[in-house]
């Protein structure tokens, strides 16, 4: 256990005595159980193990997916489902941010706020639903809603604990080299409290497509959670897995997007740097 | 790397003209501080000479760091009075280097150097990183560097704002030995070249006699011995005066551990000696 432990923390070190075969086996060797599994799935519908009704081939799956975005109607879904989802995103996210960064700086915000705001965070946000559908109705504003109070709380709670824990011995330092208050928070404050709200950012993105899913699940005229609930009434099971896998595709999508935001803000982190 | 050491023979020519002379005097009168219940300086008195290498030494928690962080208006004295002398350009700039080096690691090595200063300060931060051998880690990370090397940017950081008066909160305490010695010699030739005043502080009592024209030793928060060490530059460690001023100031640091009856006999000692 010990060593699998250690093993993992070395990884990040590359080794440049590794030839390219071993390489290649280490790129290669993640896949295999996924293409595994993928090979069992469509024998078991070849040989009608598995009826389609449950679940259909990976090859009938592949042949609808290349039918739903030769015909457009997959592009138009995912547009629909990506734009809720960031603008949801966009408003959440900068309201956890904004009140995070005024909580974490002033005193005063957070007695007067950070009370109120851990209630609400501990209501789980689907219980909701109800509420939103009598406040909202069943349009836009109601999945905006769902999705932005989804990504709110991560990226709240991360940035408040960034800033928090800003190293004092650098804010001394700065205070001593006379920094102004906004010089302070630009070049000491905000990039000492990055590492965290990234890491809130992540969480975030999770929460925003489960958020996105249940708000399009219940009613929509459009988006990939419509196409999916549709493809249902019609038993039309081929779609439907499309549906998911597109969710899993856009999520994956969205945490390399933040992992790419991440490498390249912390780049002055050791963890994400070539050893020389 | 061997840049800035081969420096070291200036050290015995005269040093130069008062005109350059950059450095301020400190008086420091009656300060009291007291951090929470614990009284760390009581009724402290001490002048310092502009240009002066003073170091000030003794136990831990006996307010060492404290004077120093009140003289760069960190601390605040609850009575007492810290005044800086004047300088011909204006307000003295103070610097002060702590034990960690403090450097910003999300800046790399030249932004860390120019920290509040504009983009025109990055041909003066290029002479003064060369100046302690980093010439070529400009655009380095923090993180890249190694303990020693970060502690040389932070007196780079230091000297760029061209101080009057450097206090060194125990800057070399977390290094090896050998680069140590290296910072020690660094320390004093830019301060010989320079002429600011440098007060520091360490555990170290031979690096407070290798580098200070004065050691001053702190306890119950007041001075308790003031010497002035006036071996010629640079001092070897090896020399039998080098050695007695060290097993005196040694001696007193330590004596204050013994017990009031064994303390005054050997102060008895000592007299009779």
């Amino acid at each position: 256990m010990r060593q699998e432990i250690l093993s993992n923390f070395q990884r990040r070190v590359p080794m440049p005595s590794r030839t390219r075969r071993q390489r290649f086996v280490e790129r290669a060797l993640p896949w295999l159980v996924p293409l595994a599994l993928l090979i069992v799935w469509q024998w078991a519908s070849f040989q009608g193990v598995l009826p389609a009704r449950f679940l259909p081939s990976p090859r009938a799956i592949l042949k609808s997916f290349i039918e739903l975005s030769a015909s457009g109607e997959l592009w138009t879904h995912v547009r629909v489902s990506t734009v809720r989802a960031l603008s949801g995103f966009a408003v959440g996210g900068g309201l956890g941010l904004l009140l995070g960064l005024l909580t974490g700086s002033f005193r005063w915000a957070e007695i007067l706020l950070d009370t109120t705001l851990q209630m609400i965070r501990n209501i789980p946000a689907l219980a909701l639903i109800p509420l939103v559908i009598l406040w909202f109705g069943i349009d836009e504003s109601a999945k905006l809603f769902l999705v932005a109070l989804g990504v709110f709380f991560p990226i709240y709670i991360n940035t408040f604990h960034g800033i928090q824990s800003v190293d004092r011995g650098l804010l001394e330092m700065g205070r001593t080299y006379g920094l102004s208050p906004w010089a302070l928070y630009r070049e000491v404050i905000l990039p000492g409290a990055l590492p965290s709200i990234l890491v809130g950012v992540r969480f975030s993105l999770g929460f925003m497509w489960v958020m996105l899913i249940v708000a399009e699940t219940i009613s929509a005229r459009s988006g990939i959670g419509y196409m999916t609930m549709n493809a249902r009434d019609f038993m039309q099971t081929d779609v439907m897995v499309v549906g998911i896998l597109l969710y899993a595709l856009l999520g994956k999508l969205a945490d390399l997007l933040s992992k790419g935001l991440e490498r390249y803000w912390l780049r002055w982190h050791s963890a994400y740097q070539p050893t020389q | 790397m061997s840049s800035f050491l081969a420096s070291r023979e200036r050290l015995v020519q005269p040093r130069l003209s008062e005109g350059r002379q950059r450095g301020v005097g400190v008086s420091i009168t009656n300060v009291s501080i007291a951090l929470g219940e614990r009284t760390v300086l009581q009724n402290f008195n001490v002048e310092i000479a502009a240009g002066e290498f003073v170091a000030i030494v003794g136990r831990s928690g006996c307010g060492k760091s404290t004077l120093l962080r009140s003289i760069v208006g960190l601390e605040k004295p609850q009575t007492g009075t810290i005044t800086l002398g004047a300088t011909a350009h204006g307000n003295p700039d103070v610097r002060i280097m702590f034990q960690d080096s403090r450097l910003l690691p999300w800046k790399r090595i030249l932004q860390n150097v120019t920290l509040g200063l504009g983009l025109s300060f990055h041909p003066l931060a290029e002479d003064v990183l060369a100046q302690v051998g980093l010439a070529d880690r400009a655009h380095d990370w923090p993180a890249n560097l190694s303990g020693g090397q970060r502690q040389r940017v932070a007196l780079a950081r230091a000297l760029v704002h061209d101080p009057s008066l450097l206090l060194l909160d125990e800057p070399l305490g977390a290094l090896d030995a050998l680069t140590r010695i290296e910072m020690q010699e660094l320390i004093e030739n830019i301060w010989w070249n320079r002429g600011f005043t440098v007060v520091l502080v360490t555990h170290d009592v031979a690096e407070a006699i290798t580098l200070a024209d004065r050691v001053l030793l702190i306890e119950g928060g007041q001075v308790v011995l003031d010497e002035f060490i006036d071996l010629p530059r640079p001092r070897a460690r090896g020399n039998a005066r080098f050695a007695a001023l060290q097993d005196r100031v040694l001696q007193r640091v330590l004596q204050h551990r013994a017990f009031a009856n064994t303390h005054r006999t050997r102060t008895a000692n000592q007299e009779t000696r």
